[in-house]
């Protein structure tokens, strides 16, 4: 067991210089050698049907090598993350406003884009349809020749006829949730090359870059080891840079034309064209006794997953399971409807249906207390999950004791900000929300994550991280398990490109997984190199392995306590000198018991939970409708701190994204009939719009299971925000506001 | 189109640059000077990636024409160490860990040093309104808020 030298210390980020002098490379800040210029022709329709593509007049233009369509993809024309539903480039039809349809390769931007705006699409506009539910109904307009439901998920346990009749009271309560952008500072981008040997080589802003090369070589016929994917650093991404789709194209781009072809999205093309946040309508039939006991949910959702499944099926099933929130419920029914429109597609974003779903229930639990006369915390006290409880899916709910610890800690928070007064002419309220946001990929789908280490000849070490930093700080906390791990000092630690043809396969950088998986494979790879390096240090020495033993980057003699320990690099440069290596990789799985249950679709359930809970206190000017955070106190347990700093900043950063979620954000069809496309309308939270405190307290209830008890964070603090400022506005003004982003007039016009 | 003759001094650096008219400060830096520490997040001002001083001011040089860039000085992240010591903004921003995925970092930099070229003990509020132009999508602002307070405390010590 070595020291816990590094474990919880505020180390700084292994990326933090390069990124504050400018050295930081993104994909749109280099340009590889005889880099060429794509242009996107792109559907101005929300639904159409594509009669002509007519690219004559552009092929005829100085300075455009080639415009490519659906007919030049020698392999799979429809790809997709979960269902191949998308065309690489659409033909016959289009089905949202900025689908691809050809791409124009340019020497210079300024002519691919005259080139593009040149390109002749004749099209036929046909009846688009915006809404999950309308989707649903008969003579509906059909986006997919299949019909529009993508998905249905069913939860039954109990028997909820039985658990209605027990109830002494039933609220019935329909919450409506907006279609969000996951608004990362850099658009999407991607570089490709293609080189003389047939392959490819493809740059990438991505959270994926396995799926990336695996989805390119689908589109191309290409094997897997003619494309090598790099990850250039990431500008944040959210779930948003889990789709591949402009990967595909650049790649396709510089297959076709055998050059190198450059793709940079604009912010409007971001916008319109990639993954957003589902939006829907959740109803629900909740039965209580007069004590509070919840008896039985009756739950029917709609998410809207726009004109592509994307991620949408998994998020409605991860969506179906956090419904009932982190509550025992002994008879639940739970239907969701995941549902093609010709909206914006929606995917994988931060939560991945848990924010829906917590606005809905945690609201839904205000107004039931409201009714019973019973205090909020209190309701929740009496429902909460207890350890050896187990959820609706069948799952035993590990480390239930937080949740009743984040609630004790929330309830004191509560009380202090109730005695704050509010400012002259306003009027102030307190909300509280728990949350509960799972980790992993859910059940008999492939979670494995995998990570090699590297003894160089000069005794650093250099971490083959299998997954992409995307601004959260995964590098750090790699670089620090690994250093901990191996007693070294973190600067002692180097991290590889990631490079799909040089580091393993360590899966997608999501579902509030990597710290866990990544540390869990780095601490084995870690003894795995630890042993490895004693091996050879024994063979180089002559001696029995077990006279060795390792410390802090030295191999020392036990037989010969006077001699000077032994540099690794001493042993690694020997092996250099012979052409040898020392390096070694670890996978770790996720573990699944032989009790979880399989009754249910690949992807469910998850079995790892995070829980916390938010307070917030808002100030309600009520003949304005304005509502002013004024402070957020974010309760989670992460299980172990391994980088107080970094962990801060996910949830500061969730909470922000949270409250513009709560009270700014929506992907919205306007009167005119185009969506917004620019940041002036869709409003992300601004310096002025975050509250004068924020304050963040961690919980360490130790995971078993995870790297020195650690478990995800990157989600779950964005999870409650929203129905804790509905909750407080409710305790300010009295009006329930079921619907989100909370506008002035919803405020107003219930008073 | 007909290219224009422009001046400007980078970083205290000289350039005489040929240029089509149409095009931004924001591109010329990018693509000509190669100096990409400025992002291109949204082309139209709304972002503040791009931020970089223009004679002392934090504008956002996607939305400055070239030529009414020319004749004047320009500062952007490249030169805030170019004494070799890095500025007590980059300091701060690392250690108090303003920086996650660093797209909007150059431009918050930019930003926050026209601030206290100009107020070198500005209070919250202020520096709130010094910031309102830059979004960041990851932290949340809080350790941005902390690390400038930090930076304008450094600057006093020197």
């Amino acid at each position: 067991m070595s020291e816990n030298t590094l474990i919880g210390k505020p180390e700084i980020r292994v990326d933090a210089w390069p990124k504050v002098t400018g050295q930081a490379e993104y994909v749109a800040d280099f340009s590889l050698e005889d880099v060429h210029f794509g242009y996107i022709v792109r559907s101005p329709h929300p639904h159409a049907s594509i009669r002509r593509i007519d690219p004559f007049k552009t092929l005829q233009m100085e300075g455009v090598l080639d415009v490519i369509t659906i007919e030049d993809v020698p392999g799979e024309k429809m790809v997709g993350d979960i269902i191949p539903d998308r065309p690489v480039l659409a033909w016959e039809k289009v089905r949202l406003v900025g689908e691809p349809i050809a791409i124009v390769v340019a020497i210079s931007k300024h002519i691919a884009e005259q080139g593009g705006k040149a390109v002749e699409v004749e099209y036929q506009p046909l009846v688009p349809v915006f809404d999950p539910v309308q989707a649903l109904e008969e003579g509906a307009p059909r986006v997919h020749a299949s019909g529009n439901l993508v998905s249905h998920i069913e939860v039954q346990d109990g028997d909820t006829q039985a658990g209605f009749q027990q109830a002494d009271m039933i609220l019935e309560e329909t919450f409506h949730v907006p279609r969000i952008y996951p608004g990362y500072l850099e658009p999407e981008a991607a570089q490709a090359q293609w080189n003389p040997d047939g392959s490819l080589t493809v740059w990438v802003s991505s959270q994926k870059p396995f799926h990336d090369r695996h989805l390119i070589c689908q589109a191309l016929a290409l094997p897997e080891e003619k494309v090598i994917v790099r990850v250039a650093t990431v500008g944040g991404a959210f779930g948003g840079k889990e789709d591949s789709s402009l990967a595909i194209l650049a790649a396709l781009a510089a297959w076709k034309t055998k050059t190198t072809v450059r793709l940079v999205n604009t912010r409007e093309e971001s916008l319109l064209a990639h993954p957003k946040r589902h939006s829907g309508q959740v109803h629900y039939k909740a039965g209580f006794k007069k004590d509070g006991t919840l008896v039985a949910m009756q739950i029917t959702s709609y998410l809207d997953t726009g004109a592509y499944a994307s991620y949408g099926p998994a998020v409605g099933q991860l969506h179906s399971e956090v419904l009932g929130g982190p509550y025992k419920v002994p008879n639940v029914r739970v239907d969701t409807y995941v549902v093609y429109t010709n909206s914006p597609i929606a995917g994988a974003m931060r939560g991945f249906g848990a924010p829906q779903a917590n606005f809905g229930t945690e609201s839904l639990m205000d107004i039931a207390a409201g009714k019973l006369g019973i205090h909020p915390i209190e309701l929740r006290r009496k429902n909460i999950w207890r350890p050896g409880d187990r959820s609706y899916t069948r799952v035993r709910i590990n480390q239930a004791e937080s949740l009743q610890l984040s609630l004790d800690v929330a309830e004191k928070e509560y009380w202090r900000l109730k005695n704050i007064p509010p400012a002259p002419g306003k009027v102030s309220g307190v909300g509280l929300s728990l949350s509960v946001q799972t980790m992993g990929l859910g059940y008999r789908v492939p979670d494995d994550s995998a990570h090699a280490l590297e003894w160089l000849p000069d005794g650093r070490v250099r971490l083959y991280l299998g997954a992409p930093e995307l601004g959260q700080g995964l590098m750090t906390v790699a670089a620090q398990i690994t250093a901990d791990a191996l007693g070294l000092s973190l600067n002692q630690i180097e991290i590889a490109l990631l490079d799909t043809s040089q580091v393993p396969d360590g899966g997608v950088s999501c579902a509030s997984r990597m710290t866990y998986s990544v540390g869990n494979a780095a601490m084995t790879a870690s003894r795995q190199l630890i042993q490895a390096l004693i091996k050879e240090a024994a063979r180089l020495l002559d001696i029995e392995p077990a006279l060795l033993h390792y410390e802090k980057g030295h191999i020392i003699r036990q037989d010969r306590p006077d001699l000077a320990p032994i540099p690794a690099s001493e042993i690694t440069s020997r092996l250099a000198e012979n052409g040898q290596i020392l390096k070694r990789q670890a996978v770790f799985s996720f573990p699944y018991g032989p009790e979880t249950p399989d009754h249910l679709p690949i992807g469910m359930p998850h079995v790892l939970f995070c829980f916390g809970a938010h307070v917030i206190r808002v100030e309600v000017d009520v003949e304005l409708g304005t509502v002013e955070p004024k402070e957020i106190v974010a309760i989670h347990d992460v299980g172990k701190i391994i980088n107080r700093a970094t962990l801060e900043g996910q949830v500061e950063g969730a909470i922000s994204m949270g409250l513009g979620y709560a009270l700014l954000e929506e992907m919205k069809l306007k009167p005119d009939g185009t969506w917004v496309d620019n940041l002036t309308e869709y409003l992300l939270p601004t310096i002025m719009d975050m509250p004068p405190v924020i304050k963040v307290i961690f919980l360490e209830v130790p995971e078993e299971s995870g790297p020195h008890g650690a478990k995800g964070i990157g989600e779950m603090g964005l999870t409650p925000v929203a129905s804790a400022v509905a909750n407080a506005i409710y305790d300010a003004t009295g009006v329930r506001v079921k619907a989100i982003p909370i506008r002035p007039e919803m405020i107003i016009k219930e008073k | 189109m007909q290219l224009i003759q422009v001046s400007l001094k980078v970083n205290g650096k000289k350039y005489q640059l040929e240029t089509p008219p149409n095009r931004t400060l924001l591109e010329v830096l990018r693509e000509d000077l190669r100096l990409t520490a400025a992002k291109d997040g949204c082309s139209s001002g709304e972002c503040g990636a791009c931020t970089v001083l223009m004679d002392g001011k934090a504008v956002n040089s996607c939305l400055v024409l070239i030529g009414s860039a020319d004749g004047h000085s320009i500062e952007t992240v490249e030169g805030l160490h170019k004494t070799g010591a890095p500025h007590p903004l980059q300091k701060a921003f690392v250690e108090k860990g303003a920086v996650q995925c660093g797209f909007c970092t150059p431009g918050v930099l930019m930003a926050a040093k026209a601030l206290l070229d100009q107020n070198p003990d500005p209070d919250e509020e202020q520096i709130r309104m010094a910031l309102a132009g830059n979004l960041c999508r990851c932290t949340g602002y809080t350790k941005i808020i902390e690390a400038v307070q930090e930076a304008a405390k450094e600057l006093h010590h020197e």
